[in-house]
């Protein structure tokens, strides 16, 4: 959207110019993922994590947790909810409406698709932020300094933690 | 704008362990999230007293403004989750933000009611408070305002508005009649039946006095609920508004006289009134006691425009307290002494409720922007506000925190309902 001013006269014309580089994510416009390692969550359903590299995110809160098992059974902790009443649920609760933000534990055999219509309630619900909850890859190097390094897929654009 | 207004403080109590939350003011208060669900029904109870319960309890804790009272719809818990400790499941009230639960059982007796409450802490699972109370089955209201105001004393150690009473007008056609009832409006009682009753104030004895126009003057009439109204202050002149002292014992009101009005303090009973204004053009009308009877609050257009002044109870050292805007009315002396709220006019004729402090003449706006908002009356404890709005339609009875936030509708019926006057003292009931 150029925002070219006059018709040539002079030649000097101010242009100035917004570059959006578009966001790919699909249905993820909304959601910044950043990556959560397991160990830091005592909480929730027991569920096969899929393995990165991805350092751990240095989580001072406790937040919500919402679990996908490998039975695509839905939980907010350690309570199963209805997928379809999952988008009220987050929106009447207080914790995750605070700061807007959630964290995700999926099992590693769950569909994309599945986890995608989680964070779409999510997104629904008025949740900014969803981490992912992963598990350190078997040798995988990860560092403490809280921050994680660029994803190794690509997928999902990991950003600095904010704690 | 309602960052800066003066709020309230929930400080956890430190160290000492069980020591519940203390209330004091401060600018970075946050609500205490408080997770409410409904009340366990055990044998005996029906559904619908249960939810009037449940109605007048939650109703109490969300207008406290103490409490951020937590959304149902957002609960993960078992529905059949236990009253006690070890069967509570206490992660799951942690995931949806509570950092308090408490839990109601209710059942019935014969003719009584008996509410047992439950207090736990989050975080650490421990009964804070436990407290059984009873009332009659068919009062189960009255049953949620004691449960509530149990609560309510556990976190700030002082009394709560919810036993409290409040009286009001209702507007009908040409009608303006006289009610009293329970702090949310509810179980109203109407004191008389047609023709012109207005401004009615509460006794700390429970009696009320208004102003009414039976003889087609203003006169002043006292009355205890259940009975007929007798007459306090009807001596040919046109007396008005009248206030209790903090004791009972004394009374103050206008009288006008041919083109003034002046502030008179008499016995309670009316007898050796005496006049504390001494203004021979100007109108000094509205007076409100201070908490320890020593002062008087007033409205005066001495100034050329009504402010709201301040004097000694025998009318010495008057004192010009409001300048801002050119019409201030209706004050409201808090019972904790330092604020007098007041109905403003502004420029553009809306009216709004403000607080001035008395020390300071510091003014501090309560409402904007939402319709009219007139007569503030401090709860009990001062905690609260309630005034009447039109914000909704005809007139409604509002509560809102002393610094203006959390403002609700009281949960009576839409009517033409104003002038409230919330008594000093809990009723005797």
């Amino acid at each position: 959207m150029g925002m070219g001013g006059g018709k040539g006269g002079g030649g000097r014309t101010t242009m100035s110019e917004i570059n959006v580089t578009p966001m790919v994510d699909v249905m993820l416009v909304l959601l910044i993922i950043f990556m959560v390692t397991a160990p830091l969550i005592q909480q929730g359903v027991k569920v096969n994590l899929p393995e990165t590299k991805a350092a751990p995110v240095e989580a001072a809160e406790k937040k919500v947790v919402l679990s996908i098992d490998a039975g695509r059974k839905v939980y907010i902790g350690d309570a199963e909810v209805p997928l379809e009443e999952l988008e009220t649920k987050l929106a009447a609760n207080a914790k995750a409406q605070a700061d807007k933000e959630v964290y995700l534990h999926a099992d590693r055999d769950v569909p994309y698709g599945v986890v995608v219509e989680v964070m779409a309630a999510a997104q629904r619900a008025g949740i900014a932020n969803v981490g992912m909850i992963t598990e350190p890859a078997p040798g995988g190097k990860t560092s403490n300094s809280g921050k994680a390094p660029a994803a190794p897929s690509g997928k999902g654009k990991p950003k600095e933690a904010k704690r | 704008m309602k960052a800066f207004l003066l709020s309230l403080l929930l400080v956890p109590a430190l160290v000492l362990a069980q020591a519940p939350v203390i209330e004091i003011s401060g600018a970075n208060f946050r609500p205490l999230p408080l997770a409410a669900p409904a009340p366990v029904v055990q044998d005996g109870a029906d559904k619908k007293t249960a939810q009037t319960f449940d109605t007048a309890f939650t109703y109490d804790l969300a207008a406290s403004g103490i409490f951020q009272v937590l959304d149902r719809a957002g609960f993960t818990a078992d529905a059949k989750e236990g009253m006690t400790a070890g069967s509570i499941n206490f992660s799951r009230w942690a995931d949806v933000g509570a950092e308090s639960l408490v839990k109601v059982s209710l059942a019935q007796d014969g003719g009584a009611l008996r509410g047992e409450l439950r207090l736990f802490s989050v975080a650490t699972g421990h009964e804070d408070l436990k407290v059984a109370k009873d009332a009659p089955a068919n009062e189960p209201r009255q049953l949620a305002h004691a449960l509530a105001d149990a609560l309510y004393r556990h976190f700030t150690r002082e009394a709560s508005p919810f036993l409290s009473r409040i009286t009001y007008v209702r507007k009908a056609g040409a009608n303006r009649d006289v009610f009293v009832a329970d702090w949310d409006g509810m179980n109203a009682q109407a004191l008389t039946k047609g023709g012109t009753h207005i401004l009615p104030t509460l006794s700390p004895s429970g009696q009320v006095a208004f102003t009414s126009y039976r003889k087609n003057r203003p006169d002043i009439y006292v009355q205890t609920p259940g009975s007929e109204a007798k007459p306090l202050v009807t001596d040919g002149q046109m007396a008005t508004g009248v206030a209790y002292s903090p004791d009972g014992k004394r009374i103050a009101y206008a009288l006008a006289e041919g083109e003034s009005a002046q502030i008179y303090i008499a016995a309670a009973d009316g007898s050796g009134a005496k006049a504390i204004t001494d203004t021979p053009y100007g109108l000094n009308t509205s007076p409100t006691w201070s908490p320890d009877g020593k002062r008087i609050a007033f409205v005066s257009n001495r100034g050329g425009s009504p402010q709201v002044y301040v004097m000694g109870a025998d009318g010495s050292g008057v004192k010009r307290l409001t300048f801002q805007g050119n019409y201030n009315q209706t004050p409201d002396w808090s019972p904790r002494g330092d604020l007098i709220a007041f109905t403003a006019r502004d420029e553009r004729n809306a009216f709004d409720l403000f607080t001035v402090n008395v020390d300071t003449g510091k003014v501090t706006r309560l409402t904007q922007d939402q319709g009219n908002n007139e007569e503030p009356t401090f709860s009990p404890n001062g905690r609260l506000i309630m005034f009447s709005s039109n914000r909704i339609g005809g007139a409604h009875l509002f509560v809102m925190t002393s610094d203006g936030n959390n403002q609700l509708p009281l949960p009576m019926e839409k009517g033409n309902w104003l002038t409230p006057d919330w008594g000093s003292a809990p009723a005797a009931k």
